[in-house]
């Protein structure tokens, strides 16, 4: 605790604390100040009350008995007070005292304050009233003014012992409120540091209570949410290129091996340098389309969002895949509704249906019917696309969409086993649902745009700034491959139509 | 043509202008795009090929300081980046084409000649003729030796591209960029498909056969050698 005192003094929390105990501490003063100051005019007042009283009462007895009764009566009030609190000083015209229990005065007229010496006991305060009788007499009438006095010290000492608790109360209360605050600062600060050593899986405990730092560690553990997803989608990405990657290129370089050990005429060589160079464009289409997953997995900013005439783009997908269903022999049809829109990237979309009617053509048989229809409700815009294929068996409806996988009977088919992944990571980005169902024969394959999850896309303008990092990182690997491609293509004069990389 | 090619990686470099050399053109290199800038302000070239990943001035920034120059030599970006929203940037900061890395050396080619003749194809053509094959941009129809030919609407836009480039190769991507407005690689040979059915239509029962198909690199309409 020794070491974190100081961190505790050093805190906001802390500071904020001392400086309302100081606030504090000045209005007391303040409120103080004006008690003590209307205590003591009060006192004074109800001291001059008696003090009166005890002058008219005096200037009574000289009116009724003249000189004489004046005399006898101050001189009986000093027998029965010889020593305070009642103070009375009775001069003649000359000076001199005639009775009185205090040493004769220049005095005043009117009210004074006056200090008077006594026998065997320390000097007094006295508040006092000094008149001249009508027959040139000086009257003085004084008393002590120790309730005054005692009442200014007792306000002192009350304020003096409950500013010193107020302090220490400040200065308790904020060392506790600070530790408490650094704790639990402390909390999110190790779990920051835990994650940076590597423990991507650690979220900042809540406390369940709703409160402020309750709603920041939300926010906080959200966005390491979105992190981990976006870091577990690299991950992912160097996994699939480590392995399904590494087969291809092992048997590009036996190839080159081979023909370096065999190859006899420049025709071979021509031959080799083909076949290696479709190889390559093979690997690299595979690479584009991780490449293309990882980025759209990461988050494409949704900023790019913008309304899609889904009836328009469905009506060209239909007019570039009949000519090919035909060529097929497969028979194409198709019930799009107009005036269908939906939020999204157009290209991401063009894609994602291309490739589900793609995949329905692959899979068809010649004399197969492919149909892509729409059907709209009131709470979604369904895109249906069926076919009368061998369909898909209910066990593998959930795999299809991992990278890489390819049903048994499909792997003697063309094709990198990526295209349903893609489709499935469109789909999450526009919020697309997807539903693989029995067609009877074939599968039927339908992605819902519900309209609830359409407005939040249309609202949704968040930019996801990581999607970039990831890709530039990725890219790197990227122009590696592109420079051993570059060597194989200069061999050849004779290049192959396309740079797959693109998708 | 006269290209100035900008671009910091050598070896890279060196590939892309002496294959262009070999094809004819004439290829000046530098690496920097403070260089580029200078040498394309200063110098008359017919075609820009900027990489756009460069040392200082970015390829990116280069082009808009040369558009806002007013200069308008057609521009061909070469990149590692091939995001969306990449190509999207390059193009409105004035590049006239885009193209991503890995390419096949021949899909450079083709574009590089499509973008030498761009200028002359913006004027306003009333007719593209080739032998006895006349297309009219405005009405959008198409004759052949005078006999009408009914074209599909994308059929017809696929002919009036290979057209507007006849005698040039026109690649498999060039056609589904400006024709379909895909940007991305359809797994199957969606182009091929639709370029037989169009031959089947414009070159069937002719014995001028005007669509070729040029092996590894694309398409090319042209008379008969």
């Amino acid at each position: 605790m020794s070491a974190a005192l100081p961190r505790v003094l050093r805190t906001s929390s802390f500071r904020l604390t001392l400086l309302y105990a100081g606030l504090f501490g000045c209005s007391a003063l303040i409120l103080v100040g004006v008690i003590y100051g209307w205590t003591g005019m009060y006192m004074a007042s109800s001291l001059d009350t008696a003090i009166d009283s005890d002058i008219t009462e005096l200037e009574d007895s000289l009116r009724a008995g003249g000189h004489e009764a004046l005399t006898a009566q101050v001189k009986e009030r000093l027998q029965e007070t010889p020593n305070g609190p009642m103070f009375i000083l009775l001069q003649d015209p000359e000076g001199k005292v005639i009775a009185g229990n205090i040493p004769p005065s220049h005095g005043g007229e009117g009210r004074f304050d006056l200090k008077v010496p006594r026998i065997n006991s320390p000097s007094v305060a006295i508040h006092a009233h000094g008149i001249t009788l009508p027959d040139g007499e000086y009257l003085m009438v004084g008393v002590d003014a120790l309730p005054r006095r005692a009442m200014h010290k007792l306000i002192v000492r009350v304020f003096g012992w409950s500013s010193a608790i107020t302090l220490v109360l400040a200065f308790a209360s904020g060392a506790l409120m600070s530790a408490g605050l650094l704790r639990r600062i402390e909390t999110i600060s190790r779990t920051a540091r835990d994650i940076m050593a590597g423990d991507f899986s650690r979220r900042i405990p809540v406390r369940g209570t709703a409160d402020e730092f309750d709603h920041l560690i939300a926010s906080l553990n959200a966005m390491l949410e979105r992190n981990e997803s976006a870091m577990e989608s690299v991950r992912q990405v160097s996994n699939d290129i480590a392995h399904d990657l590494r087969t291809p290129l092992t048997r590009l370089r036996q190839r080159l091996e081979l023909a370096q050990r065999r190859a006899r005429s420049a025709e071979e060589w021509q031959r080799v340098s083909d076949g290696c160079i479709s190889d390559m464009d093979a690997i690299l289409e595979t690479f584009g389309a991780l490449l293309r997953i990882a980025q759209i997995e990461s988050g494409i900013p949704a900023r790019r969002f913008a309304k899609v005439d889904l009836s328009e783009l469905l009506r060209t997908m239909i007019e570039i895949y009949q000519p090919m269903a035909e060529e097929n022999q497969q028979r194409f049809t198709a019930d799009i509704a107009s005036g269908l829109t939906v939020w999204g990237d157009r290209e991401l979309l063009a894609q994602m249906v291309a490739n589900v009617i793609e995949n329905a053509m692959k899979h068809s048989p010649a004399g197969a019917s492919i149909g892509l229809m729409t059907i709209q409700s009131p709470t979604a815009i369904a895109v249906t696309v069926i076919d009368s294929g061998p369909g898909i068996p209910a066990a593998d409806r959930g795999r299809v969409f991992r990278r890489f996988y390819r049903l048994e009977s499909s792997r003697s088919k063309p094709g990198s086993g990526l295209g349903l992944s893609l489709v499935e990571a469109i789909a999450a980005l526009h919020r697309v649902s997807i539903d693989l169902t029995d067609n009877s024969p074939g599968l039927r394959f339908t992605l819902r745009f519900f309209s609830s999850d359409q407005r939040t896309l249309a609202g949704d303008r968040l930019a996801q700034h990581q999607t970039h990092v990831v890709s530039m990182t990725i890219q790197r690997w990227h122009s590696r491959l592109w420079a051993k491609r570059r060597g194989a293509g200069r061999e050849s004069a004779a290049t192959k139509g396309t740079a797959s990389g693109r998708d | 043509m006269k290209i100035l090619l900008v671009e910091d990686d050598g070896e890279n470099a060196d590939y892309v202008a002496n294959g262009l050399r070999e094809e004819g053109h004439l290829v000046a290199q530098v690496a920097s795009g403070a260089e580029g800038l200078i040498r394309a302000v200063g110098d008359s070239f017919d075609l820009l090929i900027v990489d756009r990943m460069i040392p200082g001035l970015d390829g990116l920034n280069l082009v808009k300081s040369l558009r806002a120059a007013g200069h308008h030599t057609p521009v061909l970006f070469l990149t590692a980046l091939d995001g969306v929203e990449d190509r999207v940037l390059g193009l409105n900061a004035g590049g006239d084409d885009y193209l991503v890395k890995p390419f096949a050396f021949s899909e450079l080619v083709a574009r590089v000649a499509a973008l030498g003749r761009r200028p002359r194809t913006t004027a306003a053509e009333t007719r593209l003729i080739l032998l006895d094959l006349e297309i009219d941009p405005l009405s959008r129809t198409v004759r052949r030796r005078g006999q009408l030919i009914e074209l599909q609407p994308r059929e017809y836009r696929l002919l009036e591209y290979l057209m507007r480039h006849a005698g040039q190769v026109v690649t498999r991507t060039m056609l589904l960029e400006h024709v379909w407005d895909i940007h991305f690689d359809p797994r199957s040979n969606i182009v091929e498909t639709h370029i037989s059915r169009l031959r089947s239509k414009v070159d069937k029962g002719f014995e001028a056969q005007l669509i070729h198909t040029v092996r590894g690199a694309g398409y090319c309409v042209r008379s008969p050698a």
